[in-house]
C-alpha cells in the first residue's frame, strides 16, 4: 500500500515545557558544580549557598511550569510518590520528578550548615530563630555536617540525573527523529553544565565579587570554553544526521537550519560569540569581566533557544 | 535503559505494587479522592425500535436508551440488526440523529408571530397549543380562506409516513392543492424516467439494485443515493465491490462514489444522454441485449408506424391490442393488451415475436416495422464519435463500455436519484432503465429488483384486476403507474371537488396552455402556478384563483426550492393571510411562517400506522416506537391535520371516511378508540388511536394477533412477512407477473408520452421513443463550445453528513464533523488549472454569479483537481439563513440563491443546473 | 490469548464518517472542540490527470509496544491482556508524554473545561468525571460484552472489521498473515495493530 505522509510539528508541548527544561537543567547543574567545587577545589560557603538557593528556585519554578500545565493537578500525587519507580522504571517523567524532588532536598541538606553560620541570612528574623532552633542544629550537626560529602554526592548524582533526564524525556518519543536519537541527552546536559557555569560566572563576577575567587572563575571559564565547543560539535553531527536519512529528521532539519533565531540567535550569539569571548579571557586573561559577563549572559539565553527550537522543530510523518 | 520495559500489563503493574507491597496502599487514597477505577454502574439500559428519518433510505433503527440518576436517555442509535434492508448500519445521519432530539435549538411550544413583526423575521412569541390552535381559526374566520385557497406544502417524510392522512385530508376538506418536495427534485423528474420503462412509480421509488451480486456496476450522476450516502444501497454495493464488481462512475467530480470506482469518468455536465445514447445504439448494433427477453416481455417487437407528420405510433388492432410479426415470417399476431409476455396471442396460439419486420410489411395499409427498429432509426447518427464531442468522453471508451456493460452478466446501471439539474434528465433516465431492460436484469438475480412491498402491492392489485379478490383501498392497493394515476386523477380534476376546481398547477397549466404559452404537461404536486395564483395572475372559468394560505409540514422549500427568493416572496406576500409551519427545529422556512406548530421527533414517536420496509427486497411490516415521552410540548402530524380539519372543514367525520375510504383504516374503529385515547393523553390521541387500529388490521391480514406484532417488533423491529427468493418465484415482474405498465411489458416505447404527444406536447422531452434532448446552460450555445475563463458549468451533489440542505446540518456532532471538513464540504470546488489564472487559491472568498440570471452569493474556494476543469462544484447541503440554528448559520453557499426559476414541461422538473456561473475572488483567505 | 485487530479496507470506504459519529455517541468524546478518538481523512492523491481521492480512516493502533505506556509517568496509560491500550481517568495527570509519544496522533485532551461542557451535552449518561487524556479504547465495553466496536458495527462499506490475531480462523487474522493487509509507520518498532489494504491497485 502506498502510504503519503502529512508532517507536522506539535502543538501539546510548547514553550511552558521549553522553560521547564531549560530550568530543570541549569537548576540542578547549578547546584551539582557549587557543590563540587566546595568540595574539593576550594571550599565556599556563599558559593554553595547562592548555588544551593538559585538552583532549588529554578528547579522549583520549571517544575512549576509543567505542574500549571497538567491537565489534572490531583492527579500529581501518582509521580510524587517515590514507589513510582518501581512501578514505571521505564518513564523518564517519574525519574526527572523523583530526581528533582531529592536533588532539592540533598541541596538544602548540603547547604545547612553553611546557613546556619552565614551572617547575612541571621540578619533576616524568622529565619534567625529557625535557623537557632534545637532540631535545627542537631540535624545539621548530627548528619549534613558529618555526612557533608556523602550528602554533596547524592545530591550531585541527582543532579547529573535531572541534567540528563531533561534529555532522556524528549528521546523517548520515537515518532521524531530530532529528539529520538543518543545525541539529545549528551547534548541537553552539556548544554545544562555550560549554562550552569555561565551562571556563576555572573554570581562570582557581579554578586560575590572576591580577588581570591579567580582560579575558580578561570577554571568555569575554560570548562565553559571546552563545553560550548563539546556543544558546537555534537550540534554539527547532528546537522549532519539530520540532513539526510528519515524524512522526519529531513524536515526537521529544514526548518531549523532555515531560522534565524536558531542560526544567528541559537548557534550564533547563544554559542559561537561568547565562545569566543571567553576563549580570549582564558588565552589572553582577562581584562575587567565585562566581555565575560557578557558571554554568560548569552550562552544562559541561548540555552534557552536551544530548548525552545528543539522542541518547536520536532516533526512528527503522519500516514494517509 | 530502552524505553520499552516488558510485560507492562495491568496485571504486572499490580504484581509489582505487590512486592512493594506499601505501592498499591500508598496509591489507594488518592484514587479514592475520586470515584473507583470500575465505569459507574451502567444504569438501566433499555432498546427499542424504530426507522431513521433522515432520508428516504429508511434505515431500521436499534435505539439505546439508559436511566441514569432517575433520568432515561436515549444514549445510542445503532443500525438494527434483524434488517434485511440496512443490514445493522447506519450512516453518520443516522448515528447523530439522537442529537436532533436534544437539540437546545428545537421548537419547544408552539410560536406565534409577534403582532407587527413582518414574515421572515423570527419574531415569535411562545403559546399554548390552544392560543396557536384559536389564532388559527380566527385567521380561518376573518379572511374567510376557502378550502381551495389553502396549499398544503409536504417534505418527503410526510409522503413517507404520513401519505394515509395527508391525502384523505386534501380530500375531506377538498384542498386540491399538495406540494410535495421529492417530486419535481426526484420522485417525479427522476424516477418517472425509469417508470416510463418499468411501470413504477412510488414515492422514493421501488428499485432496489441487487448490487450484491452484480459482476459490472455502472453509476451515471450517483452519489448520496449510493456512497454518500443511502445505508440500504450502500451496503450491498460495498458487498458487490468486495466480490470484484467492475464499478464505472460518471461524475464530473469525483465524489465519494465515484471514489471507489475502478473507473472515474470525468464527463462533462448534461451530456450524460449523449453518453448513454450513443451507448444504447452501440449495444443494439452490436447485440449486447438479451433478445429472447426482449422479445418475450418487452414492447420491442410491437409493430409500430410514422403518420403523414412523422408521429410514432403503435400498430394497433380494432380493440386497442399490440401486434406483433413472428419471426422468419410475416403472418401478424394480435397480442393481449395488457400482459407480461408476448409468448400467445389473443386465440392462445404461441407466438415468436419477431424484433425486427420482413421489409416492406404492412399492417391495415400502413407500413410497419418493430419498436426495436423503430429505435434504431431514431438513433441515427448518435455514435460513440458524436457522443465523444460533447461529453468530453473518448469515443473508444464509450464504445469499451458499452461492450463490457452489454457482455458481462449480471450487471447494473444504477437508475439514479436525484432528477433535477437538466430537461434532459428524465429522458436519461429512461435510457438508463432502456439499457438495464436491454440485459433483462429486471426482478432478477444480480438485476434490478423491486421491492418487496411493490410487489406486494402490485401482486394484490393483478389478482384483483383479474377478478380473484376485490380491489381494496386505491392507496394500499395500487402500485406503479395506475397509483400516480390515481393521484393525478385526484387533484387534477375540478369535479373531485364540490368547488369545482383542480389544484392550482393544473388550473395555471390549462391557461398558459390556452394562451399559448409553454406549460406543464404534467404538474404533479409541483409548484408550477403557486406564485402567479398568490399574485392573484390565476385564473379558473374566469374567476381569480388566489392561494391565501399555507400548511407547511416537514418541509423547507425556502432552503428546497429554487429560487429561495421566490418562495419568500410568496410566503411573504401580503395577500396571503395564514401560514402555518409544523417542524421540529427553526428551518429557514418556519422563519416565514405566522404559527410554527412543533412536531415531536422521530424519536418520540409512537407512529400511526404499520409501515412496509422501504426498497427491501423482503416484506416486512416495521414501525416506530417511540424510546422516550416528548421532551417538550409537542404533537403528533395525525393530530394536527384532524385539528386543521376542524378548522377548514368543520368535518372530522369526512376526513376519517376519507381515510378508510383511500386507506381502508377503519373510520368506526378509529372514531372509538380515539374517544378513549382522548381522555388518557394530552397530545398524540388520534396517532395513538390510528396506531391500534392499524395493528389489529394488519394483524388480520397477516392471520395473527395485534400482540403478538407488538411483542415481534418490540424485539426485533421488523417483522419478516415474506423473503425475497419466495417473492420473486411468484411475484417477479414480467417474469411472472406483467408490470404495472400500460401493457404490462417493459416499455421502450412510452405510450404515456405517445398520448401527451398527441395531446400537442412536441418538445423532444414528449419523445416516446428514446432520443437526444439538451441540456441549455447557455442558450443557443452546444456545450462543448468552450467558456470565459471566469466561467463555469455548476454541479452540486448532497454532502455525506446532512440532509438535502436541511437542519441536520444543525446537530452538534454532524457540525462538528461538517467543521473537520470544512474546506472540502463547505467549498467551492475549482480545478487549480481554472484557478489559477483566476488568481483563487483554497480558503480564498469568492462572488458567484449566475451568468443568464444575475442571481449571485458568496462563497469560499477549495482547490482541487477532483473536479472537472470546466465545471464548479458546490456540496448543497449548506447556507441556512435562519439565526435561530445556532450551528448550521452562515456556513457555506445556498444553492437556492444561484439557481433560477426554469422548469422543463413534462413535470416541472427543476433545471437546476442549467446555466453557467462566473467566479470572482472578492477576498484573500482568512 | 486473545490479541485485537483492525484491518481497514480502503476500497469500500467511501469517507461517510458513520465510524466518528458512532464513535463521539458511543463514547462521549468532546464533539463540541471538533476531536475524534477516529477521523476519517479525505484526501487527493496521484499525480496529473491521474487522481484519486482516499479516505483514510485513522484511530489508535493498539500498538504491541506503545511508546505512549512506556512514557507515562503516573501508570494512566495500561494494556490489557488482549492488547488494548486504555488511559485509566483516575491516574492520568495530563502531562501529555503520551501524546509526544504517540507516532499516529491519537490522542486527545479532555479538560476540565470538557468535562463540564460534557455534562451539560451527553446529560445524566455523561460517564466522565475528571480530565485526562483520552483515545480509542477499540471499545473494550462492547467487545466484552461480545459486541463489535461502534465504528466498525456501523460502517456502512463494512471496510472496518475487528478481530482477533491469534485466531487462525479469524477472517481478520488472515487477512493481517496474507500480508494484503499492512500497518503504519511499522519501522518506528511500535507493533500497531491496525492494518490497511491499500486502494491504489484499483486504478485504470
Ligand atoms: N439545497 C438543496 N435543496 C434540495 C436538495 C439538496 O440536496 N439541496 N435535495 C432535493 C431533494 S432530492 C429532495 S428529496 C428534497 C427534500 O426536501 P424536504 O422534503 O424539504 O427535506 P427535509 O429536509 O427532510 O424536510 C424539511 C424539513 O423537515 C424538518 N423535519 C425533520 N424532521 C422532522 C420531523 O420529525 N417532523 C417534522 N414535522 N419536520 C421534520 C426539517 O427540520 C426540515 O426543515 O430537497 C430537494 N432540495
Ligand atoms: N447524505 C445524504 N444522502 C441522501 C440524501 C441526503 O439528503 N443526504 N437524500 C436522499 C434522496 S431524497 C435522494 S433524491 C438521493 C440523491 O442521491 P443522488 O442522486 O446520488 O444525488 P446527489 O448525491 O445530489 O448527486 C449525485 C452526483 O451527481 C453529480 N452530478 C451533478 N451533475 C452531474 C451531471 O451532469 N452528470 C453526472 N454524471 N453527474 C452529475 C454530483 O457531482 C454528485 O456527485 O440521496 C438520498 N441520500
Ligand atoms: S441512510 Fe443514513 S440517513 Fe438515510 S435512513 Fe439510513 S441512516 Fe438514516
Ligand atoms: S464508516 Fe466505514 S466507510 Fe464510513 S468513513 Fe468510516 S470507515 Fe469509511
Ligand atoms: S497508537 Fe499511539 S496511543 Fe495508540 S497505542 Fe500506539 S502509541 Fe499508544
Ligand atoms: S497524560 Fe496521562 S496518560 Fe499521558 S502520559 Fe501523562 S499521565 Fe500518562
Ligand atoms: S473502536 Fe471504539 S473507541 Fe475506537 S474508534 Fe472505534 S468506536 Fe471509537
Ligand atoms: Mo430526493
Amino acid at each position: 500500500m502506498d502510504i503519503n505522509m502529512t508532517f507536522a510539528t506539535q502543538e501539546i508541548w510548547t514553550w511552558w515545557i521549553a522553560v521547564y527544561l531549560y530550568l530543570g537543567g541549569l537548576g540542578a547543574a547549578t547546584l551539582v558544580v557549587t557543590f563540587l567545587t566546595d568540595m574539593y577545589l576550594k571550599p565556599h560557603r556563599d558559593l554553595v549557598l547562592w548555588g544551593a538557593f538559585s538552583g532549588i528556585v529554578m528547579l522549583g519554578l520549571g517544575s512549576l511550569m509543567l505542574f500549571i500545565h497538567l491537565l489534572d493537578h490531583r492527579a500529581v500525587l501518582n509521580v510524587l510518590n517515590p514507589l513510582v519507580l518501581i512501578r514505571h522504571p521505564h518513564a523518564w517523567i517519574a525519574w526527572g520528578t523523583q530526581f528533582i524532588i531529592w536533588m532539592m532536598w540533598w541541596g538544602l541538606f548540603y547547604a545547612l550548615p553553611y546557613m546556619i553560620d552565614s551572617p547575612q541570612l541571621n540578619r533576616i528574623p524568622l529565619l534567625r530563630r529557625l535557623l537557632k532552633a534545637g532540631f535545627i542544629a542537631k540535624l545539621s550537626g548530627r548528619c549534613c555536617l558529618r555526612f557533608h560529602k556523602t550528602i554533596g554526592w547524592l545530591a550531585t548524582i541527582n543532579g547529573i540525573g535531572v541534567a540528563v533526564y531533561t534529555g532522556l524525556l524528549l528521546q523517548s518519543f520515537p515518532a521524531v527523529a530530532l529528539w529520538h536519537n543518543p545525541g539529545v541527552p549528551l547534548l541537553f546536559t552539556v548544554s545544562a553544565f555550560s549554562t550552569a557555569m555561565a551562571f556563576l560566572l555572573l554570581i562570582l563576577g557581579i554578586v560575590i565579587k572576591r580577588e581570591e575567587d579567580r582560579p575558580i572563575r578561570v577554571f568555569y571559564e575554560r570548562t565553559d570554553v571546552m563545553l560550548i565547543a563539546a556543544e558546537l560539535v555534537i550540534l554539527f553531527s547532528f546537522f549532519h544526521y539530520m540532513s539526510a536519512g528519515s524524512e522526519s529528521a529531513m524536515h526537521s532539519a529544514k526548518l531549523l537550519w532555515s531560522d534565524m533565531g536558531w542560526l544567528i540567535g541559537f548557534i550564533g550569539f547563544g554559542l559561537i560569540v561568547p565562545f569566543f569571548l571567553e576563549l580570549r579571557c582564558v588565552l589572553r586573561g582577562s581584562r575587567g569581566h565585562a566581555p565575560v559577563m557578557l558571554a554568560a549572559v548569552l550562552v544562559l539565553f541561548g540555552g534557552y533557544l536551544l530548548r525552545h527550537y528543539f522542541l518547536a522543530a520536532g516533526v512528527y510523518a503522519f500516514p494517509w | 535503559m530502552t524505553w520499552r520495559f516488558p510485560g507492562l500489563t495491568r496485571r504486572a503493574f499490580l504484581k509489582a505494587g505487590g512486592y512493594g507491597g506499601a505501592g498499591l496502599t500508598l496509591l489507594k487514597p488518592i484514587s479514592l479522592l475520586g470515584k473507583q477505577h470500575s465505569d459507574p454502574p451502567d444504569g438501566e439500559e433499555e432498546i427499542s425500535h424504530s426507522i431513521c428519518n433522515f432520508c428516504s433510505s429508511l434505515c431500521n433503527l436499534r435505539v439505546t436508551s439508559r436511566t441514569r440518576n432517575g433520568v432515561k436517555r436515549i444514549v445510542k442509535l445503532d443500525g438494527n440488526p434483524h434488517s434485511t434492508l440496512n443490514r445493522g448500519k447506519i450512516c453518520a445521519r443516522g448515528q447523530s440523529g439522537l442529537r436532533q432530539t436534544y437539540d437546545p435549538d428545537r421548537l419547544k411550544t408552539p410560536l406565534i408571530r409577534i403582532e407587527g413583526s413582518k414574515r421572515g423575521e423570527w419574531a415569535f412569541r411562545q403559546a399554548t397549543w390552544e392560543e396557536a390552535w384559536q389564532y388559527i381559526a380566527d385567521r380561518q374566520q376573518q379572511a374567510e380562506i376557502k378550502p381551495y385557497e389553502w396549499t398544503m406544502v409536504g417534505g418527503w417524510t410526510s409522503c413517507v409516513f404520513y401519505m394515509n392522512w395527508a391525502v384523505p385530508f386534501a380530500m375531506a376538506n377538498e384542498v386540491p392543492n399538495i406540494i410535495a418536495s421529492p417530486m419535481q427534485h426526484c420522485v417525479t423528474t427522476g424516477h418517472l424516467g425509469t417508470d416510463m420503462v418499468t411501470g413504477n412509480f412510488n414515492i422514493h421509488d421501488e428499485v432496489l439494485p441487487d448490487y450484491d451480486n452484480a459482476k459490472y456496476i455502472l453509476f451515471i450522476a450517483n452519489n448520496a443515493s449510493i456512497g454518500a450516502v443511502s445505508t440500504c444501497r450502500m451496503v450491498r454495493f460495498a458487498t458487490g465491490r468486495k466480490r470484484g464488481a467492475k464499478v464505472v462512475a460518471l461524475d464530473p467530480r469525483c465524489s465519494e462514489t465515484a471514489s471507489k470506482a475502478d473507473e472515474w469518468l470525468s464527463i462533462r455536465p448534461g451530456t450524460d444522454l449523449d453518453f448513454m445514447l450513443a451507448m444504447l445504439k452501440e449495444m443494439m448494433e452490436q447485440g449486447y441485449y438479451d433478445a429472447l427477453f426482449l422479445k418475450r416481455h418487452s414492447n420491442m417487437p410491437f409493430l409500430i408506424y410514422k403518420d403523414e407528420e412523422g408521429e410514432w405510433h403503435l400498430a394497433l388492432d380494432a380493440e386497442g391490442r399490440p401486434q406483433v410479426v413472428a419471426e422468419g415470417s410475416r403472418e401478424v399476431h394480435v397480442l393481449p393488451a395488457y400482459s407480461n409476455h408476448n409468448e400467445s396471442d389473443i386465440d392462445g396460439q404461441p407466438v415468436n415475436a419477431a424484433l425486427t419486420a420482413p421489409e416492406g410489411l404492412e399492417v391495415d395499409g400502413k407500413a410497419v416495422v418493430t419498436v426495436f427498429q423503430a429505435q434504431l432509426a431514431e438513433l441515427d447518427g448518435f455514435t460513440p464519435e458524436w457522443a465523444a464531442k460533447t461529453t468530453g468522453i473518448e469515443a473508444e471508451t464509450i464504445r469499451r463500455i458499452a461492450f463490457e456493460f452489454g457482455t458481462t452478466r449480471p450487471a447494473i446501471v444504477d437508475p439514479g436519484w436525484h432528477g433535477a439539474r437538466f430537461q434532459n434528465m428524465m429522458m436519461l433516465r429512461r435510457v438508463q432503465a432502456m439499457i438495464q431492460m436491454l440485459t433483462g436484469g429486471i426482478d432478477k438475480k444480480g438485476g434490478w429488483i423491486m421491492s418487496g412491498e411493490f410487489h406486494h402491492k402490485a401482486a394484490r392489485m393483478i389478482h384483483a384486476q383479474r377478478g380473484e379478490h376485490e380491489a381494496g383501498p386505491p392507496m394500499v392497493s395500487l402500485a406503479g403507474m395506475p397509483f400516480a394515476k390515481f393521484v393525478i386523477g385526484a387533484v387534477s380534476k375540478g369535479e373531485n371537488f364540490s368547488h369545482g376546481r383542480p389544484g392550482w398547477a393544473w388550473a395555471f397549466s390549462a391557461q398558459e396552455a390556452a394562451a399559448g404559452r409553454e406549460h406543464v404537461a404534467l404538474p404533479v404536486m409541483a409548484d408550477t402556478g403557486l406564485k402567479e395564483s398568490v399574485e392573484g395572475k390565476l385564473e379558473f372559468n374566469g374567476e381569480p384563483y388566489k392561494t391565501r394560505a399555507f400548511l407547511i409540514n416537514a418541509a423547507n422549500p425556502v432552503r428546497h426550492y429554487y429560487p429561495d427568493q421566490r418562495w419568500k416572496d410568496i410566503l411573504g406576500h401580503q395577500d396571503v393571510e395564514l401560514v402555518i409551519a409544523v417542524d421540529v427545529l427553526p428551518a429557514d422556512t418556519t422563519a416565514w411562517a405566522d404559527v410554527i406548530l412543533p412536531n415531536s421527533s422521530y424519536l418520540e414517536r409512537d407512529e400511526p400506522t404499520l409501515y412496509g420496509n422501504g426498497v427491501n427486497h423482503d416484506l416486512a411490516v416495521t414501525t416506530r416506537y417511540a424510546a422516550i415521552d416528548p421532551l417538550y410540548d409537542t404533537e403528533e402530524i395525525t393530530d394536527i391535520l384532524l385539528r386543521m380539519t376542524r378548522i377548514i372543514s368543520g368535518n372530522e367525520a369526512k376526513f376519517l371516511e376519507w381515510v378508510e375510504k383511500l386507506t381502508g383504516l377503519s373510520a368506526a374503529a378509529v372514531e372509538e378508540r380515539y374517544a378513549k385515547k382522548r381522555e388518557e393523553m394530552e397530545h398524540g390521541a388520534f396517532a395513538a388511536a390510528c396506531r391500534e387500529v392499524s395493528f389489529a388490521e394488519t394483524a388480520r391480514r397477516l392471520h395473527t394477533t395485534p400482540e403478538a406484532i407488538d411483542s415481534e417488533l418490540r424485539v426485533k423491529g421488523v417483522m419478516m412477512e415474506e423473503e425475497r427468493e419466495h417473492i420473486l418465484a411468484h411475484a417477479g415482474m414480467p417474469w411472472k407477473l406483467p408490470l404495472p405498465s400500460e401493457s404490462g411489458r417493459v416499455e421502450f416505447f412510452s405510450p404515456l408520452f405517445h398520448m401527451l404527444r398527441s395531446g400537442g406536447a412536441k418538445q423532444p422531452n414528449f419523445s416516446p421513443l428514446a432520443t437526444r434532448v439538451v441540456a441549455e446552460c447557455r442558450p443557443g450555445t452546444p456545450m462543448d463550445k468552450p467558456l470565459q475563463t471566469d466561467e463555469f458549468y455548476f454541479t452540486y451533489g448532497k454532502t455525506p453528513t446532512v440532509s438535502y440542505a436541511s437542519t441536520n446540518s444543525n446537530n452538534p456532532v454532524l457540525a462538528a464533523i461538517n467543521k473537520f471538513r470544512e474546506p472540502i464540504y463547505a467549498g467551492v470546488w475549482i480545478h487549480p488549472d481554472r484557478a489559477e489564472p483566476l488568481g483563487i487559491q483554497t480558503g480564498d472568498s469568492l462572488k458567484l454569479t449566475n451568468t443568464a440570471t444575475g442571481q449571485s452569493t458568496g462563497g469560499t474556494a477549495y482547490i482541487t483537481r477532483m473536479v472537472r476543469r470546466d465545471t464548479l462544484f458546490i456540496y448543497s447541503s449548506f447556507g441556512s439563513e435562519n439565526k435561530a440554528l445556532t450551528r448550521a448559520y452562515g456556513i457555506g453557499t445556498a444553492t437556492s440563491k444561484l439557481i433560477p426559476y426554469r422548469v422543463e414541461p413534462v413535470v416541472a422538473g427543476f433545471r437546476s443546473q442549467e446555466f453557467t456561473l462566473k467566479v470572482s475572488k472578492t477576498g484573500g483567505a482568512a | 490469548m486473545t490479541r485485537y485487530a483492525m484491518v481497514i479496507d480502503l476500497n469500500t470506504c467511501v469517507g461517510c464518517n458513520a465510524c466518528m459519529a458512532a464513535c463521539a455517541m458511543e463514547n462521549q468524546t468532546p464533539v463540541w472542540k471538533n476531536e475524534w478518538r477516529t477521523y476519517v481523512h479525505d484526501q487527493e492523491i496521484g499525480t496529473g490527470e491521474d487522481v484519486l481521492r482516499r479516505f483514510f480512516p485513522r484511530l489508535c493502533n493498539h500498538c504491541d509496544n506503545p511508546p505512549c505506556l512506556s512514557v507515562c509517568p503516573t501508570g494512566a496509560t495500561y494494556k490489557l491482556d488482549n492488547g488494548i491500550v486504555k488511559v485509566d481517568e483516575d491516574l492520568c495527570m495530563g502531562c501529555r508524554a503520551c501524546a509526544m509519544a504517540c507516532p499516529y496522533d491519537a490522542r486527545m485532551e479532555v479538560t476540565w473545561d470538557d468535562v463540564e461542557k460534557g455534562k451539560a451535552f451527553y446529560g445524566s449518561d455523561y460517564r466522565r468525571e475528571r480530565p485526562s487524556m483520552d483515545k480509542c479504547t477499540f471499545c473494550d465495553h462492547r467487545v466484552e460484552k461480545g459486541q463489535k466496536p461502534a465504528c466498525v458495527e456501523t460502517c456502512v462499506g463494512s471496510a472496518r472489521m475487528f478481530g482477533d490475531l491469534h485466531d487462525p480462523n479469524d477472517p481478520v487474522a488472515q487477512l493481517v498473515a496474507s500480508g494484503v493487509a499492512r500497518p503504519l509507520l511499522p519501522h518506528l518498532g511500535t507493533k500497531p495493530n491496525i492494518y490497511y489494504i491499500g486502494d491504489v491497485k484499483r486504478r485504470g
